[in-house]
């Protein structure tokens, strides 16, 4: 699946720039990050990925097809995004009703939906909760909660915003696992975020966002060995590349096993 | 100076739920101190948070035990408005915070002061200041419902900020900021406390908490874990069993086989050595 943006640029009625000529493609299996500063555009671009948001100018083609010449419902099926707040998009008696309602929607069939509401709600964590009303779910469950309606849809490009918000110990590791399952299944995961721990964990690629426009786009390594251009959209690396960094390592690293392994190969390497 | 919160055997059950909340808390914070608490989802935090600002008992109902004394008085037998003169809380979710009947921004950080009588000079003057130092200042007069997340999380800080409360509660309040974002309002949060502000402040950000508090409790389950300094609590292993992740400075200071660090700065000089 590809997502290709094309000098998107998008203008609200209030005259505020939100997006100031993008150009992006996003394909393959690698989950992406986009980050930037509160107001850099984030949502507002992704938004543009299944029509919620039409580009004031320029383009989005998914595998070619322009997004315009479809209906976002009719994108659901292919682009899945689950909102920053999940109560902006729960509103049926029971998690069961919440999974089926999508799929239903579209025509799917009904023994595949039970096969897939079983799937998703183990994936989620939420096997147990099926027959629970959504509002008696606790916050980080309703979070899961909406993230597997969204993956019953079975999309092909799904996008988390700001996943780990609220999220602890527990459901951080279990979003991470949501991520890697989605990547070996195929699907291409695009994530919003502030969490730069989060962030350098999942995704191979990093886009950084700034006032509307790609500031940086690369490899999360060589992303994160520019602090100074990363200021500009108000980004500092995680803790262990911050460390790494002020110690004055060469490699970029984003774990304690990294930096150790780090430490060797620079000490060999003088001998 | 004296202990101006004290949580005595306190216990609370929501009114339909099947499980006390927090049981048997036994807790106490000193005067000018930052105080935080941490724990895994579901461990009593925000209901410990709730608790200190009267909204349990006043808003929420259920099967309460214990005291809890905020500078002396018992918060069962005060007001929230009474309350709110000496302790103010920065909500998790910002939404929850906003009054429904500001028209502006600078409204909606007038507000509380519209209820305690504040006369309209001082109010203005006060907006002000506080609008500044949250850089809210050139959103003043938008609809606080058309803010993006980051937004409100500012006007919901200086909503409380501005009632010049002698103890701050913030329940995990940057969430919807930026790292620099959040860095700049912990910055703002740090020099209240250097002012004589108590700080007790709910969080996930091990790193954050190691650099900022005096006192970390950790909850689990609605009972205390552990209390102690951030390096009592953080250098014990077996506090990740508790649902709660260590600063990475933990992690990577044990696997240097060096002391245990729980900041930035000495982590560096740890790595230097270890690369010297």
């Amino acid at each position: 699946m590809t997502v290709e943006l094309r000098d998107l640029e998008h203008i609200y009625p209030s005259g505020d720039i939100a997006l100031a000529g993008v150009t992006l493609t996003l394909e393959g299996t690698d989950p992406v990050a986009i980050i930037g500063q509160n107001g850099a555009g984030k949502t507002t671009l992704v938004k543009h990925f299944n029509g919620i948001l039409r580009p004031t100018s320029g383009s989005v083609l998914i595998d070619g097809v322009d997004v315009t010449s479809h209906t976002t419902a009719e994108w659901s099926r292919t682009v899945g995004y689950i909102f920053q707040n999940p109560d902006d998009q729960l509103f049926l008696e029971s998690v069961r009703k919440e999974f089926g309602f999508g799929p239903k929607h579209i025509g799917m069939d009904s023994d595949v939906i039970e096969q897939r509401i079983g799937t998703v709600a183990e994936l989620v964590g939420l096997s147990h909760k099926l027959d629970t009303h959504p509002f008696d779910l606790t916050p980080t469950e309703k979070k899961f909660c909406a993230i597997g309606a969204v993956l019953m849809m079975d999309p092909s490009v799904v996008i988390f915003d700001e996943p780990t918000c609220g999220q602890d110990r527990k459901g951080t590791a279990r979003l991470s696992h949501i991520i890697s399952s989605l990547r070996e299944s195929g699907k291409l995961c695009v994530i919003i975020s502030h969490d730069m721990k989060f962030v350098t964990m999942n995704c191979p690629r990093i886009v950084v966002l700034c006032h509307g426009t790609v500031l940086l786009d690369g490899p999360a390594d060589e992303v994160f060995a520019q602090p100074d251009i990363l200021r500009r959209s108000f980004i500092t690396p995680p803790p262990i590349t911050r460390v790494g960094q002020g110690a004055g390592l060469k490699e970029t690293v984003f774990s304690v096993p990294a930096f150790i392994n780090a430490i060797a190969t620079e000490r060999n390497a003088r001998g | 100076m004296g202990a101006i919160v004290e949580v005595k055997d306190f216990s609370f059950k929501y009114r339909d739920a099947r499980r006390r909340a927090v049981k048997h808390v036994n807790f106490s914070v000193e005067e000018g101190s930052l105080f935080a608490i941490i724990g895994a989802n579901g461990a009593g935090k925000s209901t410990l948070c709730n608790a200190l600002v009267g909204l349990i008992p006043h808003y929420f109902s259920g099967a309460r035990a214990g005291k809890i004394l905020v500078d002396g008085s018992d918060v069962a037998d005060s007001t929230i408005a009474e309350l709110s003169k000496t302790i103010g809380l920065v909500f998790q979710n910002p939404f929850n915070q906003l009054s429904y009947t500001a028209g502006t921004v600078a409204e909606e950080l007038a507000y509380g002061l519209g209820n305690h009588g504040v006369p309209r000079d001082k109010m203005v003057e006060r907006v002000e200041t506080v609008a500044k130092l949250m850089r809210i200042d050139h959103i003043l007069d938008k609809n606080p419902l058309e803010l993006s997340g980051g937004q409100v999380q500012r006007v919901a800080f200086g909503s409380t900020f501005i009632m010049e409360p002698r103890i701050l509660v913030l329940d995990e309040c940057t969430t919807q900021l930026d790292p620099m974002g959040s860095e700049e309002i912990f910055d703002i949060v740090k020099k209240l406390n250097a002012s004589g502000v108590t700080v007790i402040m709910v969080d996930h950000d091990m790193e954050r908490v190691a650099r900022y508090a005096d006192t970390v409790m950790v909850l689990e389950r609605g009972e205390v874990a552990s209390i102690g300094t951030p390096m009592e609590v953080f250098s014990d292993d077996s506090i990740e069993q508790h649902g709660v992740d260590v600063p990475d400075y933990v992690s990577l200071s044990r696997a240097l086989g060096g002391p245990i660090v729980i900041t930035e700065e000495p982590a560096i000089e740890m790595a230097k050595e270890a690369l010297r």
